[in-house]
């Protein structure tokens, strides 16, 4: 899938829309040097170039794009003006005073929170033009006679061009929306697919890494269930996460993880290909989503029998079931009955939330690579390759190698997201440019 | 009390049934009934499969979780569940499959798990268990949740609030650490006429870190009421979880609770009310004016306890009945209100 795309996406190439997608192969070094903020995931991928060729990865992937060669791309440098010409148009009608019909009371409140809404990013366009001015200025100075010149010349373009990219880097993160469910925790869910028990040991493997992942952002990471086979396999399992910036950073981990290897248990030395699913569960706070009690059916061991003080049960497994939907959640990670139904309800609102969340945004976002909240998804997103050492994400074709480290859930997956994050900002960006073009033809 | 059931555990299973309960312990046991040690090594997912049989075997109730919850707790999880999946499939120590089989073969002679690994979880605490003092059961957590959801609804209860709370019959301490732990602004009392139950619930707060805000006292609100008024009065909540089961089913208990907890934590006369009847009679003469009273009771007691209170307990008003998780009526609220004749007065 993701190779199609990626091919549908060539002819397009001379598109102004699609101008961003350049090819991998058409990078310059200099713009790889450029890329500001994640330099440790550059290096990745110019040492291992190569490498990832051999391994069969598509080579037509569209390529994450440095702050410079986003800025030099018309339809950018077009959105900016047009955004500011539009400020400057609010500004002006906000401060001319007080309207005269009162129709036009409406769109003067418009106006103003447009202009505050705007404002930060103004500010920073602005500053880019100031610089912009200062560094010409500088580079004359550069054509000096007056070598002592020329290098207080050149010291000061090297922090100008710092600053510019510090500037640029800030305009596009105003760009980019925050999105509402950015800010929330999540549930992870694990579930085993293909390949049966070498599968079984892979999701167990997968969610220690995850657990890794959380404890290294220092993470709440809290089990809410676990269901295993007797070979120390998982067939599922779901976890609440909770932490600053946890489902931001999550969020592009949910599809089809593959693994191939040859698995413990095979004797005749055979590689395997086995799957097992991710998925990324928003939570819901209490107030954005409400189950009504009266539709949930609670089980327990103590439901039969006269309870209480009679009996002394120690199963303190619980059980709701959604009877509307059907959906269910159960837990028994805890020896407090009352803490095993919290849980499960957590669990419970979980799935619900994601199947309404499911439901809004299929038809939205089924245009995009890199896909995020929804769950019934069966695209294969990364592979975990054994033999060879390494991990692809097919989304945006990228390698890293040591598993090892990979699966600790530290610093290599860290890079990966941040990878998938600038990459979504950039369809992100692409989406608003592509709309700004629209309306301006 | 105490003493007379242990006793009968001892009978039952032909052990020497003298001597102080240090004495009565895994060797006794094991040449009962236990399986033999295993010669070699086994993993830890074999012991707790062995002992399952064993106790399914011998007619021990819940003989998975049993099995379970010990091998967890010597490996130092809660559960099986929460248990690291790589641990199951590890050789156990020998000191460990000891420890297994000791504490295996005390289950086997029906003691209660909680009593077995010496400690329980009641809602988000570890409380240390020890015979007979009463094991906390799951309805009681949902009576703590009861009144904390009142606490957060009453108005006036922000930060720096000062609320007092009496317990009758505070057993292991559940109830009055548990609303300690959730409510920073609260002090408690809890009386109890046992002194084994006084003595693990100081243990318990103190292990806690909740001492402070508790006071402990070794009373029975059957005998000592003068006493407890001249502790506490004023308070704005009264919760129990007093003996309700009626003397008659006592004897249909099973051993669990029969043989190993507190007769005088379980019995609550013939009617189940005895004890309730008292600190009905109590609540007035201890609430503040609203102050409300939060029993745990049996599902046939609300209809009873309502009508009783209306004709004999002046200023009580029946509040509402509360379901327990399983839906059975569980719950009584009552409230103290003075009459309005006196307020006008």
């Amino acid at each position: 899938m993701a190779f199609r795309r990626a091919i549908h996406l060539l002819p397009r190439g001379n598109n102004c829309v699609y101008s961003l997608w350049i090819p991998c192969l058409q990078k310059s070094p200099n713009a790889i040097s450029q890329t500001v903020r994640f330099p440790r995931h550059t290096d990745h991928r110019c040492g291992r170039t190569t490498r990832t060729l051999h391994t069969g990865t598509p080579l037509m992937v569209a390529k994450i794009l440095s702050v410079d060669e986003l800025f030099s791309k018309t339809s950018l440098q077009e959105y900016l003006k047009k955004t500011e010409a539009e400020y400057n148009e609010c500004l002006r009608a906000a401060n001319s005073g007080v309207p005269e019909e009162q129709s036009s009371e409406d769109t003067l409140m418009s106006k103003r929170t447009k202009v505050s809404l705007l404002a930060p990013l103004i500010q920073s366009i602005r500053e880019l033009d100031a610089k912009q001015r200062e560094m010409a200025e500088t580079e004359a100075l550069l054509k000096d006679e007056d070598p002592a010149l020329r290098e207080l010349a050149e010291l000061e373009s090297e922090g100008c061009l710092q600053e510019i990219q510090d500037i640029r880097q800030e305009i596009l993160n105003l760009l980019i929306p925050e999105k509402e469910a950015d800010l929330s925790d999540l549930v992870l869910e694990v579930t085993a697919g293909v390949g049966g028990q070498e599968a079984m040991l892979f999701t167990n493997e997968v969610f220690d890494m995850y657990q890794g992942y959380a404890h290294h952002h220092g993470w709440s990471f809290d089990v809410l269930e676990y269901m295993t086979n007797d070979l120390g396999g998982v067939r599922s399992a779901l976890a609440s996460i909770s932490g600053s910036q946890s489902y931001k950073r999550m969020k592009f981990e949910g599809g089809v993880h593959r693994v191939q290897r040859i698995p413990r248990t095979e004797k005749h030395g055979r590689m395997h290909t086995s799957t097992m699913t991710v998925a990324i569960l928003p939570q819901p706070t209490e107030i954005s989503f409400t189950i009504n009690s009266k539709d949930l059916k609670i089980e327990t061991k103590r439901a039969s029998g006269a309870g209480g003080q009679h009996v002394n049960t120690t199963d303190s497994a619980v059980r709701i079931v959604h009877l509307p939907t059907g959906v269910v959640a159960e837990c028994q990670q805890e020896r407090s009955q009352i803490k095993n139904k919290e849980k499960a309800m957590k669990a419970l609102r979980a799935k619900l939330y994601s199947m309404k969340l499911e439901e809004e945004t299929s038809k939205r976002y089924n245009q995009r690579k890199v896909q995020i909240g929804t769950k019934g998804r069966s695209e294969k997103i990364r592979t975990y390759h054994f033999p060879q050492d390494r991990i692809t994400d097919h989304r945006i074709g990228l390698t890293v190698h040591d598993m090892k480290s990979f699966l600790l859930g530290e610093d290599l997956l860290d890079e990966m997201n941040s990878s998938l994050q600038e990459f979504s900002n950039q369809e992100t960006l692409e989406e608003l440019l592509g709309e700004n073009n629209q309306q301006g033809s | 009390m105490w003493k007379r059931s242990l006793s009968a555990g001892y009978t039952c299973y032909g052990c020497r049934s003298v001597g102080p309960k240090r004495l009565w312990g895994y060797h006794a046991v094991r040449s009962c009934s236990a399986p033999a040690l295993p010669a070699g090594r086994i993993t830890a997912r074999q012991a707790a499969d062995l002992w399952e049989r064993h106790f399914a075997e011998r007619g021990v109730t819940e003989p998975d979780h049993s099995s379970h919850y010990i091998l967890a707790y010597l490996l130092g999880a809660k559960t099986m569940e929460s248990l690291e999946q790589e641990k199951l499939t590890e050789f156990l120590s020998p000191e460990k499959t000891e420890q297994m089989w000791k504490l295996c073969s005390k289950r086997l002679s029906r003691m209660p798990v909680q009593y077995v690994i010496e400690e329980w979880d009641f809602r988000d605490l570890t409380l240390k268990m020890k015979p007979p003092v009463f094991i906390p059961r799951p309805e009681t957590e949902e009576l703590v949740e009861l009144v904390l959801t009142d606490l957060q609804m009453k108005p006036g209860t922000e930060v720096g609030t000062q609320e007092t709370c009496l317990e009758v019959g505070c057993g292991s301490g559940a109830i009055s650490l548990s609303l300690l732990k959730s409510w920073p602004q609260l002090k408690a009392f809890a009386v109890d006429q046992s002194q084994d139950a006084v003595d693990l619930t100081g243990e318990n707060a103190l292990r806690l870190g909740l001492q402070d805000r508790l006071q402990i006292h070794h009373l029975d609100v059957m005998k000592d009421a003068e006493t407890v008024l001249s502790l506490c009065s004023s308070v704005s909540v009264l919760v129990s979880n007093p003996p309700y089961l009626f003397s008659e089913d006592m004897a249909a208990l099973e051993p669990e609770v029969y043989r190993f907890e507190d007769h005088a934590a379980l019995d609550g006369g013939n009617d189940g009310l005895e004890v309730i009847k008292h600190i009905l009679t109590l609540a007035p003469q201890v609430l503040s004016d609203h102050g409300r009273v939060y029993l745990e009771v049996d599902p046939r007691h609300p209809p009873l306890i309502q009508r009783w209170v209306e004709v004999n307990v002046e200023e009580m008003h029946y509040v509402e009945t509360r379901h327990d998780i399983s839906g059975r009526p569980r719950f009584c609220i009552l409230r103290k209100e003075k009459d309005h004749k006196l307020d006008l007065d």
